[in-house]
């Protein structure tokens, strides 16, 4: 069977996509740019999780202890804590809660804050995951953005973008989509932490609300879609594993960058879905 | 008045207490088999259902007919067998219009082949007509599908086998390597007649239902001309067939069961139900039934917000 055609799907809706899709029992692969370094935005909060897990699995940290995010713990972003105004206390596991379900900036730097950006990337090492790194954290995202366009949100000029460091791969939180579908099958092999993290892991990712990306290429009551996305200007990935009625697991990893800087591209969002059916339907043939 | 046959009327009427569902097993319509308890009242010269209350009641002297009535019934049947038996051994078998041609050529040649002295005449009829036959005793076993509500008859092991999605090979679906039935939306479907096989109809249209797909029609029909034209879109087994796509079904939602059903057993009825399991397997990769999977949902938040 010959390989579905992605990059014209990715032309047609205005992207240039990379992707790698694999068929987590079989290990049946099939790729655009697999190996190709790219930026990751908010996925990073997936490595994150996993590090998490794996200090509360060594007991470092207590997954029910209590920590209170004021207003200088305030990060900018639409969703979570982010958006709030007044004081909240909650446990650690909850803040990874809000990061991967509403990819809250404030619960995923309050994290961060406690299990450390060194020990998130020596644990990448540890699985030989070299080029998926984390540098930044989302303030960090938001501050360089500002200082790279010399202004604050929105950057619609094709030249602000062109200047983000957060797009440049080196410089930015990175992965290539090979090593972020292996990090998904470590989640869902129970290799990535213990057994219990791995299943509290995959629940929190199967909670994640945002439907217009991979989900939208499964809109079927009796498929799972458990994933993470990614956004930044001109930039709109997810990564996911996509259960079938009949057992089938697929780990996909979208990377996407538009053409366009308008923010609202919903065919740009839609075809991350439609790639991943059709990487899916390739590995089911 | 054939009183044998009022009285195979009788019986139904009793076992179903309700004249439309007796109409429906026996393949009539429901007023002449009112007239013909009535005229069977008339011969005995009693009343043998209590019809003034919401749900039809055995009268007392009914009660006491109804053990004769199905004795007589049996006698008349076991008589009809035995004229049979000696008039050089026929099997009259119905079978779905619908089967594939190969499945019923492997049936006739399996039977043969075990029984060499029993002439096997195969007819094509729809499972309600089947019922009907049945019960009237017109063909000997049938291979029904199921599900079916048929008192009096017996089964042989249910058979399933998962079915697709026919395609015009122009159907923008028809380039996936699997469909979803919520992907037909927007497509009329082909089915076999209604009326034929109520029980297959009222199942598969749930099962679509449930899965996001409500045909905006639904055509009757054993051709697959509508399908090929483009038209609609049928279930059915793997096939081969030029301009037509036979695509496997995401989830395997929907199901052909079938089995053999008979009213009087006979060793050629055995037979052949035997023969029949085999064929089917091996011809028609048709598998022993499971228990149905567990439906399993999708939680996805935007389901509850």
């Amino acid at each position: 069977m010959n390989e579905p055609d992605l990059a014209a799907l990715f032309g047609a809706a205005g992207v240039t996509g990379w992707l790698h899709a694999t068929d987590l029992r079989s290990g049946r692969e099939i790729g655009l740019g697999s190996d190709e370094p790219l930026p990751t935005a908010s996925m990073f909060k997936v490595p994150l999780m996993v590090e998490f897990c794996r200090q509360t699995d060594a007991g470092l940290l207590d997954p029910a202890s209590r920590v209170t995010v004021g207003a200088a713990d305030r990060v900018t972003g639409p969703t979570g804590l982010c958006a709030m105004l007044d004081d909240v206390t909650i446990s650690l596991r909850d803040l990874g809660h809000l990061m991967i379900t509403l990819s809250d900036n404030t619960a995923a730097d309050a994290l961060l804050a406690r299990v450390g950006r060194e020990e998130v990337n020596a644990m990448l090492d540890g699985f030989g995951l070299r080029e998926t790194r984390v540098r930044q954290s989302c303030r960090d995202i938001y501050e360089s953005m500002a200082e790279d366009a010399g202004h604050g949100w929105p950057y619609l000029d094709p030249e602000d973008v062109a200047r983000l460091r957060v797009l440049d791969p080196p410089r930015a939180n990175s992965a290539t989509p090979r090593e972020t579908t292996t990090l998904f099958g470590l989640i869902w092999r129970d290799q990535a932490a213990s057994a219990e993290s791995c299943a509290w892991m995959r629940n929190v990712l199967n909670l994640q609300v945002w439907p217009h990306r991979l989900a939208s290429g499964f809109p079927y009551d009796d498929v799972e879609v458990s994933g993470k996305t990614g956004t930044l200007p001109t930039l709109r990935n997810e990564a996911g594993v996509i259960e079938y009625p009949d057992g089938g697991q697929y780990a996909v990893a979208v990377f996407t960058r538009s053409v366009s800087t308008a923010l609202n591209q919903p065919r740009a969002d839609a075809v991350i879905g439609t790639a991943a059916r059709m990487a899916v339907d390739h590995l089911r043939r | 008045m054939d009183l044998v046959r009022h009285l195979r009327y009788f019986t139904v009427v009793a076992e179903e207490l309700h004249f439309g569902n007796a109409a429906i097993r026996l393949g009539m319509a429901q007023p002449p088999l009112s007239q013909r308890i009535k005229r069977l009242e008339e011969e005995l010269g009693v009343r043998l259902f209590d019809r003034s209350a919401r749900q039809v009641r055995l009268t007392e002297a009914g009660r006491l007919l109804v053990g004769e009535a199905r004795e007589i019934v049996a006698r008349a049947d076991r008589l009809r067998e035995l004229v049979r038996h000696g008039e050089g051994r026929t099997l009259k078998l119905g079978v779905p219009p619908d089967l594939a041609a190969a499945v019923i050529a492997a049936l006739v040649e399996g039977f043969r082949a075990n029984n060499p002295d029993v002439r096997l005449t195969p007819a094509e009829i729809w499972t309600a007509d089947q019922v009907a036959a049945l019960t009237e005793g017109a063909i000997d076993v049938g291979i029904v599908r199921h599900p079916i509500s048929a008192p009096g008859l017996r089964f042989g092991q249910v058979l399933v086998q998962p079915q697709g999605v026919l395609l015009a090979e122009g159907d923008p679906l028809a380039v996936a390597g699997e469909v979803h039935l919520a992907d037909l939306a927007g497509r009329e479907l082909l089915m076999p007649p209604k009326e034929g096989e109520p029980g297959l109809h009222a199942a598969t249209l749930a099962e679509c239902r449930r899965h996001g797909y409500v045909p905006a029609q639904v055509h009757q029909g054993a051709g697959l001309g509508l399908v090929l034209a483009g038209a609609a879109v049928a279930f059915g087994a793997r096939m081969d067939h030029p301009g037509i796509v036979w695509r496997p079904l995401l989830g395997s939602p929907i199901s052909s069961r079938v089995s053999t059903a008979w009213r009087v057993e006979t060793d050629a009825v055995a037979g052949f139900s035997a023969v029949a399991v085999r064929t089917l397997k091996e011809s028609a990769g048709m598998t022993d039934e499971a228990a149905a999977p567990v439906r399993h949902i999708s939680r996805r938040p935007g389901m509850l917000a």
